[in-house]
């Protein structure tokens, strides 16, 4: 496996022998990068139809990082509202971002069971560190989160004494200097 | 910032040798000695950096003889001017001069038109697609103004970009030549921008060699631009392989 540097415009292979992968693109016959950093040939699944390897680029740098659709983000909830939550995107998949994306939580996509049922304000609270996935690029002003998942929703909450919260169910949050309960929608955290 | 210490600071003169017909302006038929003494198809050293601001998502440094620039990008990044949904990214850029700038006292010649000429240089090359919703933008200051400002932005720009990680098909590289009486000079100074008559500038991608953007002002001849734009293009590639060596410099420096 040959790895080098490459710069924007620099021929990385030919279309007849590979594939172009991410940091790379086609032009005619010929696979150029469209990335600073190293060439990396991986090999195809196994199953897929065409067996040709895909070379792609690997920048060093949390390079160009946004919100993609179906990627799980790390913000923290800034407003809840009747029907929705507003959140900042802190970080996407384990990089943190340059400067914060704005993303708001539905009542439908908060959880997967009686998303009709819903209280805004007993699955969320301004301030709490959530974990979600990006559904879609949304509309003009946000992205659309869900933490309709086990492994989604809130990691890290404040109770009203000040003091994070330890979860007790996947429902409520206990904190642990008063013993007063609040209740949240809570991430399943580790196996 | 990543350039080595007491390295020659490289030069991207093109030749002319090896065209079947000669030029039409050689150097002896000269009515103009260029005031930093070079030759009429001579360029200035280009020293070229990346990294220079930390606060940034990508910048880059230029200093061609007087001509001294930094360009900054940030981004891609929310806006809170995009009222619409974009299906593709959108790019935004800004030119300023400092104060000091030029030697004339104040504010000098108005260049407003060159936020929108480097917006059309560089919206040809930046791969829009992979950034939808979100804008880039690029922020560039000319801290002193020596001659062919905007094909060092154009440079300078471009290699800003490639650091802060914006895919893009290839790097863009700009040269201008000026036409004085019956001889073209390559990479003008002031002075002789000042008294040309007609100006030539090419942005080229050096790698897929194709152009993104001309712009001939003044008095040319068919013979005049044909050479021209010969010119331009060996200087444009020359120009590619420096920028390409400063980012693979940085990219090794920043892995140790």
């Amino acid at each position: 496996m040959t790895t080098e540097l490459v710069t924007p415009g620099d021929v990385i292979g030919k279309v007849s022998e590979l594939k172009a992968g991410k940091g790379a693109y086609v032009n005619d016959t010929t696979i150029y990068a469209s990335l600073t950093g190293t060439r990396r040939i991986v090999s195809p699944l196994p199953e897929s139809l065409d067996q040709r390897a895909i070379v792609e680029v690997t920048g060093h740098k949390a390079h160009a990082l946004i919100p993609e659709p179906g990627s799980v983000v790390i913000g923290r909830v800034t407003k809840v509202m009747a029907r929705m939550a507003s959140v900042d995107i802190l970080c996407v998949g384990s990089k943190a971002v340059y400067e914060k994306f704005p993303g708001i939580i539905r009542q439908q996509d908060v959880r997967a069971t009686e998303i009709d049922k819903v209280d805004m304000h007993l699955s969320y609270h301004a301030g709490d560190i959530v974990r979600a996935m990006v559904l879609s690029l949304g509309d003009a002003r946000a992205y659309y989160l869900s933490t309709a998942k086990n492994e989604l929703g809130v990691v890290s909450a404040e109770s009203a004494a000040g003091e994070t919260m330890v979860p007790i169910s996947w429902t409520e949050m206990q904190c642990p200097l008063s013993g007063q309960t609040e209740q949240r929608k809570v991430a399943k955290v580790g196996s | 910032m990543a350039a080595k210490p007491g390295a020659a600071t490289p030069t991207y003169s093109p030749k002319l040798v090896g065209r079947s017909r000669l030029p039409i302006f050689k150097d002896s038929d000269l009515d103009w000695t260029r005031p930093d003494g070079r030759g009429f198809h001579q360029c200035r050293p280009a020293l070229l950096q990346t990294g220079a601001v930390s606060s940034a998502s990508g910048s880059a440094y230029a200093e061609f003889g007087n001509t001294k620039v930094i360009v900054s990008v940030f981004g891609p990044r929310e806006s809170k001017k995009a009222m619409t949904y974009s299906d593709v990214g959108r790019l935004n850029c800004n030119v300023s001069y400092t104060t000091f700038a030029s030697s004339t006292l104040g504010q000098g010649t108005d260049h407003k038109e060159y936020s929108s000429m480097l917006h059309q240089a560089l919206e040809g090359v930046i791969i829009m697609e992979t950034f939808p919703k979100t804008t880039v933008d690029v922020f560039a200051l000319v801290l002193e103004s020596g001659g062919s400002d905007l094909s060092v932005l154009i440079s300078c720009a471009s290699l800003a970009l490639a650091d802060a990680g914006i895919m893009m098909y290839d790097l863009i590289t700009a040269v201008s030549v000026s036409c004085i009486g019956k001889s073209l000079m390559i990479d003008p100074v002031t002075e002789e921008e000042g008294c040309e008559d007609g100006s030539f500038m090419m942005t080229c991608m050096p790698s897929r060699y194709e152009i993104t953007q001309l712009t001939i002002t003044g008095e040319w001849t068919t013979p005049n631009i044909n050479e021209a734009m010969q010119l331009c293009l060996d200087a444009c590639s020359k120009l590619g392989e420096i920028m390409r060596d400063c980012l693979k410099q940085s990219t090794s420096a920043s892995d140790e």
